[in-house]
């Protein structure tokens, strides 16, 4: 157990879903880490989410998952001590961009890192757990080209029951269609949609449905990828939020949207395994485990 | 590969793009059975013992608190200094005793059945009372009731548990419903959670009982009353909370504990099952025909596949526990006792764990017999602590704690008995008190 003067608190990282996050020193080892507070003066005890959070972490021991070291208590604030990740996706597309022109990633960056998303999140689908709120902020890379899931904190458990999950999760970016359509049945599918996005933002460097409400994003979704029907996705006129008034659209070529905003000629192998990802009916998604293996990724697991 | 993306059938599209992608897993793809996740869990890296050393622990636990329990007495006879008498020391050495091991865990029973009782009127659900029982145990292994009172920690637990099983409760209503206060309920709140080592994740025998009733159904189709089936799974459920009251949770994985259970209930149908299902061939033909070995769907295959290789593996988990645990933290004085169970223990895993040599996933159904039928002995050899065994320890805990309370009631006795010859069941009814008051709280 640690104690928290064993820490040097530096600067300020940024605000997690329910913590303040600082870079931090581990005086003992010299080794930096992330410390995440979480202000204790709450009525409840330590929030639920923390406490979600620690849970799931003390179970997730894995290479492209950020790992929790400790727990700290003091008076009035709890401290979650994480490995430090020197950057986050986010920032570092961010950083990319020249002028207004946003620059997707070198694509065989694009392809490391793909994969050790699907990589960390297989972990956690295989440990039932669902991550939620997957997104670039919440994908911590490092200098040597690592990758690591972090920021479980919407994240959750799904054993049985899986229908009782709330649909306010996931950025709105990120959002899989049927949980802007109000399904509430969901299960990994959802974390694999977000993947699909992401994988798209960082070859293009500019998020795939930039969305600012539900029905926009909804609208941008089928722009792109077609407006599902009965015969498309059986089931999806059922849902909560269906419209029968969706403008019927179809599907557009992937290759041919993302092409102008790569500098590299992109094949067909990773419009494929777009396609796999970002499916609409959840049902056709791809698992994770089986986007390791599409052929995009053949020079890793062979 | 080649599909174009603008092809109008969406529906054909996502079928070749399906077979595709599962085309290209490997035949000698690597699938993470549940065994290999279960040695992750923490359950399985913390909170699993061998019996030895299980012992070890509680006595340890205990050792720690009556030490500081006798330099507290022993301080508080250093100040009195020559105020004390000997009778009034006497007196002292009788009874303010530190608790045994086995008091202490006595008193833990009984207020892990008040956890249940109160996670029941609180109408929670089964997994969150069972989350409840679990941190109160757990609690308790690495701390004496002699330093927490496990009364203060009953609505500290189910509140915790009510928050990692993600059952929300604000804590005022909480507060409310178990007629207790706010402050009351977080006090240990954070010592709860490192205790737990911040292990939060439980793996309860309740999934496990749903898969073998599944299969159980599946493999005796036909032949079982889907009625009576329905009831010894409620039955099952219900036992299985009664079983995470015992030891056999540190000492068997959750699947090992379902079919204690299981095999409790209904001896005569899950041995059938089990031979069919775990049994040499020559074992089973007279059962059944050939429905093991053709199922209906290829997924149902692959499910039992899981089944067996997780008995499998848990059969074998034991083993490296043993291993595992028999290292660290080692009492030469303690482990004697233990040593002949434990050793024993370790060798018939150890022998389970040979495969069979052509199928590796072939379970020794004898040998997962004996292994059930321990766990099964196990669970029913948990007995109930009576409420006046419980006062009876929990006054003495709170004596042992409170010399200058023994030594006033002392001299309140003595004052008594000058003026009337007492009668000795005063005593007894006073001694009883602070569980008595107390026991209003809860």
């Amino acid at each position: 157990m640690s104690s928290s003067s064993q820490f040097k608190q530096l600067e300020k990282l940024g605000n997690g879903t329910y913590a303040t996050v600082y870079k931090g020193l581990n005086k003992t080892t010299g080794v930096y880490v992330a410390l995440k507070e979480v202000k204790l003066d709450s009525e409840e005890g330590t929030p639920s989410t923390a406490i979600r959070e620690i849970s799931l972490m003390k179970e997730l021991k894995h290479d492209n998952i950020v790992r929790l070291y400790d727990v700290i208590h003091t008076e009035n604030k709890l401290t979650l001590v994480f490995e430090y990740m020197d950057n986050d996706l986010k920032k570092y597309m961010d950083s990319r961009i020249v002028g207004n022109t946003p620059r997707g990633l070198e694509l065989h960056l694009v392809k490391y890192f793909q994969w050790q998303l699907l990589e960390g999140l297989a972990f956690c689908h295989e440990n039932k757990i669902l991550h939620r709120d997957l997104k670039p902020q919440n994908l911590l890379i490092n200098k040597k080209g690592q990758l690591k899931l972090g920021d479980f904190g919407l994240a959750r458990a799904f054993g049985i029951p899986v229908n009782t999950f709330s649909s306010e999760v996931v950025t709105l970016w990120y959002r899989a269609p049927d949980v802007l359509m109000g399904s509430r049945t969901y299960s990994t599918s959802i974390d694999i949609w977000s993947c699909g996005c992401i994988l798209a933002e960082m070859i293009t460097g500019k998020p795939l449905f930039l969305g600012s409400n539900d029905e926009e994003q909804l609208k941008l979704i089928f722009d792109t990828m077609g407006t599902p029907n009965e015969a498309t996705w059986p089931g999806v006129t059922s849902l909560p939020k269906y419209n029968a008034n969706f403008q019927q659209r179809l599907p557009k070529d992937l290759k041919m949207i993302l092409q102008p905003y790569c500098e590299s000629p992109l094949d067909d192998t990773v419009i494929d395994l777009l396609h796999g990802l970002l499916q609409l009916n959840p049902d056709m998604r791809l698992s994770a485990k089986q986007a390791l293996h599409h052929p995009w990724f053949a020079e890793y697991y062979q | 590969m080649a599909s174009k993306s603008t092809s109008p059938s969406a529906a054909l599209l996502n079928d070749s793009i399906k077979s595709l992608v599962s085309k290209h897993l490997p035949d000698d793809y690597k699938r993470v059975t549940d065994d290999d996740l279960y040695r992750h869990s923490s359950q399985y890296r913390h909170w699993s013992y061998t019996v030895g050393h299980l012992r070890e622990k509680r006595i340890e636990t205990n050792l720690k608190a009556v030490k500081l329990i006798q330099a507290k007495l022993q301080k508080f006879i250093d100040e009195q200094g020559d105020n004390i008498s000997q009778s009034e020391l006497q007196t002292l050495k009788s009874k303010a005793v530190p608790l045994t091991m086995e008091e202490e865990l006595k008193l833990v029973n009984f207020y892990t059945k008040k956890v249940q009782v109160i996670g029941k009127h609180l109408n929670l659900p089964t997994e969150v009372i069972a989350t409840s029982i679990t941190f109160f145990r757990r609690f308790y292994l690495e701390e004496s009731v002699m330093k927490y009172d496990p009364k203060e920690l009953v609505h500290t637990t189910i509140f915790l548990a009510c928050k990692a099983e993600n059952y929300f409760i604000g804590v005022d209503s909480f507060a409310k419903k178990a007629k207790s206060t706010k402050d009351e309920i977080l006090k240990y709140e954070f010592k709860l959670l490192e205790s737990l080592k911040f292990t939060l994740l439980n793996h309860h025998p309740y999934k496990p009982l749903h898969g073998f009733f599944l299969d159980i159904q599946q493999m005796l189709y036909g032949k079982v009353d889907l009625k009576y089936m329905g009831k010894m799974y409620d039955k099952c459920r219900r036992k299985i909370t009664e079983a995470l009251l015992t030891d056999a949770v540190y000492h068997f994985t959750p699947p090992q504990i379902t079919l204690a259970v299981l095999i409790d209930e209904d001896e005569l149908l899950v041995t059938r099952y089990l031979q069919m299902k775990f049994g040499k061939p020559e074992e089973t033909v007279e059962e059944t025909g050939t429905e093991i070995v053709t199922p209906a769907k290829e997924n149902a295959q692959k499910e039992k596949q899981e089944v067996k290789q997780e008995v499998k593996q848990e059969v074998k988990q034991e083993g490296e526990k043993s291993e595992q645990n028999g290292k660290p933290e080692d009492h030469p004085n303690t482990e004697k006792e233990e040593e002949g169970a434990e050793t024993k223990q370790e060798e018939e895993e150890e022998e389970a764990e040979v495969p069979d040599g052509k199928d590796e996933n072939t379970i020794e159904l004898d040998k997962l017999m004996e292994q059930i039928m321990a766990c099964k002995e196990m669970i029913a050899s948990m007995s109930v602590v009576s409420t006046q065994d419980a006062k009876l320890i929990y006054a003495k805990n709170y004596y042992c704690q409170y010399p200058d309370i023994v030594i006033q009631k002392l001299k309140r006795k003595q004052e008594q008995e000058q003026e009337q010859v007492g009668s000795e069941s005063k005593e007894t009814t006073e001694e009883v008190s602070p569980m008595k008051k107390q026991k209003t709280d809860v």
